[in-house]
């Protein structure tokens, strides 16, 4: 590649030391799904404000719509994107013995993706107007 | 303009003093006090950058509120009955009310956060005054969105 050079193993850009590891690559990942989450969250307060007071037949209405729908999963994983991210550089921040590092790290990233997972699940359900659950999965 | 002191004796000039950081020490000599971690003023560029913290923590909390909702309308009616009648108490609008500071101070929060990230809007005033909306704005705006909800009926207690 022009203008890449090696020295004593760092790589070096236009002779500016560049990421050695992941960190650009997730910095530029929170600041996308904080870009995204800042027109996503007022349109998340608006469909509230529009739905405040419905009942459960408004609410499905508004999930069969496919925008609402969409819009709503790339909200849920922008957020939870975001939120993983955020909690990463709090927690190397405040925690520094290693095991207790990714003990916290490991646990946070497994509740935020069994929510985002979770989250999906739902919406979609919603969204195709299944049978309420648990239809599908046991009873 | 910005004038910090100089060191040595140019810090007496109590006349450039923007920092309210000067005291009488002992000895009868007026100097600037030492920033030490009990002594540092409380900037509102500080507030902001600790205020955002502690939004993402509250977002993920209302973001699991948020899922436990959704599960509660996927699972019927009669699950998103309870769960609407625990929304609809007086301590469930409450919680709500907050939900919606937290997102509007998510939103302000952010949108600053990106800017400076960007590089822009980082002088004293310019900071401040982003800092100060995103630190007091969501109250207000929680406040408006609420008054609109009941005022539309909406919602009612």
């Amino acid at each position: 590649m022009s203008g890449q050079n090696t020295k004593n193993g760092a790589k070096f850009k236009n002779n500016v030391k560049i990421s050695e590891r992941h960190g650009s690559g997730e910095w530029l990942i929170e600041r996308v799904a904080l870009a995204l989450l800042i027109p996503l969250g007022l349109w998340v307060l608006a469909s509230a404000f529009s739905l405040a007071g419905s009942g459960y037949d408004a609410l499905l209405t508004w999930f069969a719509s496919p925008l609402n729908a969409g819009l709503l999963i790339v909200t849920v994983l922008a957020l939870f994107t975001f939120v993983s991210l955020a909690w990463k550089v709090i927690v190397e921040d405040y925690v520094h013995k290693p095991f207790s590092k990714t003990l916290a790290l490991g646990a946070l990233n497994l509740v935020f993706l069994a929510l985002a997972a979770v989250s999906v699940f739902f919406i979609v359900r919603l969204a195709l107007g299944s049978a309420p659950l648990p239809a599908g999965i046991g009873a | 303009m910005s004038s910090s002191p100089l060191p040595g004796d140019a810090s007496n000039e109590q006349s450039a003093d923007r920092t309210g950081r000067f005291v009488r020490q002992p000895n009868g000599r007026i100097r600037p006090l030492s920033p030490h971690l009990q002594i540092w003023r409380w900037h509102v560029t500080m507030a902001a950058s600790i205020l955002f913290r502690v939004t993402i923590g509250a977002m993920s909390v209302a973001s699991a509120i948020a899922v436990g909702w959704l599960a509660a309308l996927a699972f019927g009616p009669e699950s998103y009955a309870k769960v609407s009648a625990c929304l609809g108490s007086p301590f469930g609008l409450f919680i709500a009310f907050g939900l919606t500071v937290v997102l509007f101070s998510f939103i302000l929060n952010g949108a600053r956060h990106l800017f400076n990230d960007t590089g822009r809007g980082l002088t004293l005033n310019s900071a401040n005054l982003l800092s100060n909306v995103a630190v007091w704005a969501p109250i207000p705006l929680g406040v408006l969105f609420w008054v609109l909800l009941f005022a539309t009926g909406r919602v009612s207690l």
